[in-house]
């Protein structure tokens, strides 16, 4: 029997109209290199480059818009906001 | 030319929902602005509305939308720890007949979508008078003389109003804009994510009914859950005892794997595949998770309510029912505000006052403690030895075929007495808590018995002939 309970692919399971201007900015001075905002990602859209952390060039049309990344910066490196309205993550069964 | 309201409230979730109709219902001309296309298109829960939504909002029994199903049992699973998962305790319960109130001696809550319920109260609010404007992204706060005093959308739309409530959620861009609070520490919110499945609702009324929550704990799980509503299964986690902050210490592997990882439990597995669930959606959301009761959710002109004031309880951040009492609060407020033209400082700390004094705010009684102790069952060493205890008990004293009875109960005494450290553990927790909440009391009726002698005294004072001051509850007459 297959397991269709436990097979999650993520970004077919969303539905996110991709942003019209950025909403995340990241401060390369700030940036420490902790990796939170690694762990912390429900998408895994940061990455760690050259010891410094790099958002998905394509998060406008992944981001979930939780701002865990947000919090989980303790050096203020990183700012976020919210898409314009009507654009982004749109839920159907939440 | 900015239009002028007497209130504005910032977010249709339920919090903004409930201040917009209350404040209506009184006459007031509202203005409730959403970013999202619909209300509730943007937000995540569970969700179940628990029994205190019914008791305090009676009209809410009116209410009937598809996705409800009522839970009338919890069951909670208790886990040894991975790989294996098996479950080694099952509580499988109804409310308790002590419970102060009917609605929560007869179910838990009502399981429903964010979709639908935040549609039906925004539905509410337009009824009762409010205007709802969505696609509303607020972006800036209007300010005179010092005081928050309208807001202003992304595209430049200006509104204006002597009071704004903010009731837009974890990030709330109005207690940033007003200077309240720039954001939460890390360990101050819990980051959960969702896998929601669609199911048969033939197959749920079969297999789970009424006993529509379902939890997971064990060491290396912590909370995770499963809820059903009439046709389909939320999976959330990683719930209580995971902050942002201990999450990211033990550096666990990624949220969806974290939550995947509930799913190896058998005990859950084969709950979903008995439903016939099949994924549906992938969600996440932030949300506030203190142990005491924030102070800073107010200023001049300003009040912050729901998630936006961090109001979740600190056990489960349970948050839709404190999100609409702190909203009806504050709508009062704001009321009272603009009847006596006084929207100032002093004017809204009444809000915060009413709350401290509110079920929302008793909520927060030893919250430091109960906190502890939810990180605490996700402890191994703890956990493991907690739920080993309750299997050694309950096989001694009731469900032992292997051997002789009496010698199995013998044993009892001696189970509990190894286990000393663990119970100790937990009294440490929980004397704390009762003491707290005995020491409130205690200073609540010496605050009585002051405010009983002031009015005697003042009383005393008219009585001689004084005149003055016999009113004064503060007691400076004597
Ligand atoms: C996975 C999960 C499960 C949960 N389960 C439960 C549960 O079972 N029971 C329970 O009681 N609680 C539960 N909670 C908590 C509950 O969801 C929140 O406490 C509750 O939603 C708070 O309501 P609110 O009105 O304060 O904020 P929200 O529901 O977050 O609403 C805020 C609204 O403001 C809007 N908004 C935000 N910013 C702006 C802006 N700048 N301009 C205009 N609009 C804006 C948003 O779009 C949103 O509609 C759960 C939370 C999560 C994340």
């Amino acid at each position: 029997m297959s397991d269709e309970v436990v097979r999650i692919d993520r970004f077919s399971l969303v539905d996110i109209t991709p942003a019209t201007r950025d909403f995340i900015r990241v401060d390369p001075q700030k940036c420490t290199g902790c990796g939170a905002c690694v762990v912390i990602c429900p998408m895994d859209l940061w990455k760690m480059r050259e010891g410094r952390a790099c958002l998905a060039e394509d998060y406008r049309s992944k981001c979930m818009e939780c701002g865990s990344c947000f919090i989980a910066c303790e050096y203020a490196a990183l700012d976020f906001s919210y898409p314009p309205a009507g654009e982004g993550i749109s839920y159907r069964y939440a | 030319m900015a239009e002028s309201y007497d209130l504005i409230v910032v977010g249709a979730g339920p919090g903004g929902s409930i201040a917009a109709k209350t404040a209506a219902e009184s006459g007031m001309k509202v203005l409730l602005l959403e970013r999202s296309r619909t209300p509730g298109e943007k937000n995540v829960s569970g969700f179940g509305l628990t029994s205190k939504a019914y008791r305090d909002f009676p009209w809410l029994k009116k209410m009937e939308l598809p996705s409800m199903r009522v839970c009338r049992k919890c069951v909670g699973h208790f886990l040894s720890p991975p790989p294996e998962l098996d479950e080694r305790v099952c509580l499988y319960s109804g409310p308790s007949r002590r419970i102060s109130y009917p609605e929560g001696r007869e179910f838990f809550t009502v399981m429903m979508l964010r979709r639908e319920f935040d549609e039906y109260l925004a539905g509410e609010a337009v009824s009762a008078g409010a205007e709802l404007r969505t696609l509303s992204l607020v972006t800036g706060l209007v300010r005179e003389s010092g005081r928050v005093a309208g807001v202003l959308l992304e595209g430049g739309d200006e509104f204006r109003a002597p009071v704004v409530i903010g009731a837009d959620g974890a990030l709330s861009a109005v207690a940033r804009l007003a200077g309240i609070r720039e954001k939460w520490r890390p360990d101050e919110v819990v980051s959960v994510c969702c896998i929601d499945y669609s199911a048969s609702r033939e197959r749920l009324d079969w297999v789970i009914d009424d006993a529509a929550f379902h939890g997971f704990f064990g060491p290396g799980i912590g909370g995770n859950y499963f809820m059903c509503m009439a046709e389909g299964v939320h999976l959330g986690g990683p719930g209580v005892g995971n902050s942002l902050v201990s999450r990211l210490n033990r550096r666990r592997i990624k949220p969806a794997r974290e939550l995947l990882d509930t799913i190896k439990a058998p005990s859950c597995r084969n709950l979903l595949k008995a439903v016939d669930a099949v994924p549906r959606e992938w969600q996440a959301h932030l949300l506030p998770w203190l142990d005491r009761m924030p102070t800073n959710i107010f200023g001049p002109g300003v009040m912050l309510v729901g998630d936006a004031a961090g109001l979740p309880e600190p056990i489960w951040a349970e948050g839709v029912w404190q999100a609409m009492y702190s909203g009806r609060l504050a709508a009062e407020v704001a009321l009272e505000a603009v009847d006596e033209k006084d929207a100032s400082h002093a004017s809204m700390r009444r809000y915060l006052e009413r709350l401290e004094k509110s079920p929302v705010g008793r909520d927060f009684i030893g919250g430091t403690q109960m906190r502890n102790l939810f990180e605490l069952l996700g402890d191994e060493r703890f956990f493991g030895e907690l739920t080993e205890m309750a299997v050694d008990l309950f096989v001694a004293m009731f469900m032992n075929g292997q051997e002789v009875h009496s010698e199995a109960m013998a044993r009892f005494l001696p189970i509990l007495a190894e286990n000393l450290p663990v119970l100790m553990e937990v009294g440490r927790i929980y004397a704390p808590v009762l003491l707290e909440a005995y020491s409130g009391a205690v200073r609540d009726k010496l605050q009585l018995l002051k405010g009983l002698g002031a009015i005697f005294s003042g009383m005393a004072g008219t009585a001689q002939g004084g005149g003055k001051g016999g009113s004064q509850p503060g007691g400076e007459a004597s």
